[in-house]
C-alpha cells in the first residue's frame, strides 16, 4: 500500500477505483482470499507503479480493445498506439486457426459434394445408362437368335414333322442367358420386341425379360413364366400396369407365333412363388391350358410389391402362314 | 483434396488441365462399369421376381 498511495496521491479518480475494487471485495468476502487477492493486487500495482504515468495508458488501453470493435475505429487511431497492435497480433493467430479450419470445412465441402455427384451419377446410370448397356446387349442378342433360326429353322419343322405340331418344342435347349424367344404386344407399339433370355439371375435380366427356368417354354401346356424389369436395363416391362384383359401378347419362336391374351392382373407380395406354378396358385396341380405369366416389380422404382400379369394361351399359328392379324394391325 | 491433386499433377498447367479431365473420366468409367453394376445387385429396386 506504501506504493499504492503515491499513485492515489498523483491520480485520484483512476487509480482509486482499482486498488479499491480488491480491498472492498476483500472486506466484504473472507480473509485467507482476501491477503492472496490483497498480495496480488499489490504486486501487479508495484509493477504499474514502475511508472506511475504509463498505468494509465494501460487502463484505458483496456477499454480501448475491448470497445474499438463495438464504438467504431475512431477511438483507436486517436490513440494511435493501440490500432497497429491490433492488426498485427490478431491476423496472424487468425491466419492460422483459419487455414486448420478451413482445410477441414474444404475437405469436408469437398467430400459431400463428390458424394452428391456420386449419387447424382448413379442416378443417371440406373435411368439412362443402364437402357444403353441393355439395347446394345438385345441387339446382339437378337442377332444370335434370328441366326440360330434361320439355321435351325429348316431341319426343325423336318424332325417334328409328324408328330402333333402342339407338342413340338418350341425352343432348343439353351445355355442361361441366350435369347429365347420375342415378345411382342400391340398395345405398346410396334417397335416393341423384346428377346426373352433364359434365366431370372441379375446377369440374365440385364439381358432382357428372363424366363423361368423350369417353367414351361412358349405354347407350352403349363405356365410360361417372363420377367423383366419395369425401369433401368431396357425397362422392357415397363408399361405392363397399362395391359388390359383380352389384349394379344405374342410370343414369337423359330417357327411359330403363340398369341396369347391377358385374363388378369394382380399385385403381389414379392414371395408369391405360386403365381408361378403350372397352374398358378395351385400347388401340385396338373396344368391343361397353355399359360404365360409376366412379373415385374410395382410400384415403379420400388421393390415393394409384385405387379403379376396372366395370360391363356389363344392361338398358335406356323411363320409360314404369315404373322398374326394382331402384329400386322388386322 | 481436388486442389491437392492438382498440385500434384506433373507438367505444366496446358499438361495438367487434360491430365486432370482424363482422371475424372477414368473414375466415372470405373463407377459405372465396374462399382454401380456391382452395388445396384444389393439395392432391391431392380428386384422383378418372385420367390425367397
Amino acid at each position: 500500500m506504501a506504493a499504492g498511495t503515491p499513485g492515489e496521491g498523483k491520480e485520484p479518480g483512476s487509480s482509486l477505483s482499482a486498488p479499491a475494487s480488491p480491498a472492498d471485495l476483500a472486506g466484504a468476502d473472507r480473509g485467507e482470499v482476501d491477503a492472496r487477492g490483497e498480495l496480488d493486487g499489490l504486486d501487479s500495482l508495484d509493477d504499474l507503479m514502475g511508472g506511475p504515468d504509463p498505468r494509465n495508458p494501460p487502463v484505458a488501453a483496456v477499454p480501448a480493445q475491448g470497445l474499438a470493435p463495438a464504438y467504431g475505429p475512431a477511438r483507436a487511431r486517436g490513440r494511435g498506439y493501440a490500432a497497429p497492435e491490433l492488426p498485427a497480433a490478431d491476423p496472424l493467430r487468425d491466419r492460422t486457426v483459419r487455414s486448420l479450419g478451413g482445410h477441414l470445412a474444404r475437405g469436408a465441402g469437398e467430400l459431400m459434394i463428390t458424394c452428391g455427384v456420386i449419387v447424382v451419377l448413379f442416378l443417371c446410370y440406373q435411368l439412362w445408362i443402364t437402357d444403353i448397356f441393355a439395347a446394345r446387349t438385345q441387339d446382339q442378342i437378337r442377332h444370335d437368335l434370328t441366326t440360330a433360326w434361320a439355321q435351325h429353322a429348316v431341319p426343325k419343322p423336318a424332325r417334328g414333322g409328324g408328330a402333333d405340331p402342339r407338342k413340338r418344342p418350341s425352343v432348343p435347349p439353351v445355355e442361361l442367358g441366350d435369347g429365347i424367344a420375342v415378345l411382342r404386344v400391340p398395345r405398346f407399339g410396334t417397335d416393341y420386341a423384346p428377346v426373352v433370355v433364359e434365366g431370372v439371375s441379375t446377369a440374365d435380366l440385364r439381358r432382357g425379360p428372363g424366363h423361368f427356368p423350369g417353367s414351361a417354354m412358349p405354347g407350352e401346356i403349363g405356365n410360361f413364366v417372363v420377367s423383366g424389369h419395369r425401369t433401368t436395363y431396357g425397362k422392357p416391362f415397363s408399361r405392363v400396369d397399362e395391359l388390359k384383359v383380352g389384349d394379344p401378347i405374342v410370343v414369337e419362336v423359330a417357327d411359330r407365333y403363340f398369341t396369347y391374351r391377358v385374363t388378369r392382373s394382380e399385385i403381389v407380395d414379392p414371395h408369391r412363388l405360386d403365381v408361378t406354378y403350372p397352374v398358378p396358385g395351385h400347388l401340385g396341380e396338373a396344368p391343361t391350358k397353355a399359360r404365360m405369366t409376366l412379373t415385374t416389380c410395382h410400384p415403379r422404382f420400388s421393390a415393394k410389391s409384385r405387379l403379376i400379369v396372366f395370360a391363356e394361351l389363344d392361338e398358335t399359328r406356323d411363320k409360314s402362314d404369315g404373322p398374326p392379324p394382331e402384329l400386322t394391325g388386322g | 483434396m481436388y486442389s491437392w491433386i492438382f498440385r500434384h499433377l506433373p507438367g505444366p498447367r496446358q499438361v495438367r488441365i487434360p491430365l486432370a479431365v482424363l482422371l475424372a473420366l477414368a473414375v466415372v468409367a470405373i463407377l459405372l462399369f465396374l462399382v454401380f453394376p456391382l452395388v445396384e445387385s444389393y439395392l432391391p429396386a431392380t428386384s422383378v421376381t418372385v420367390g425367397d
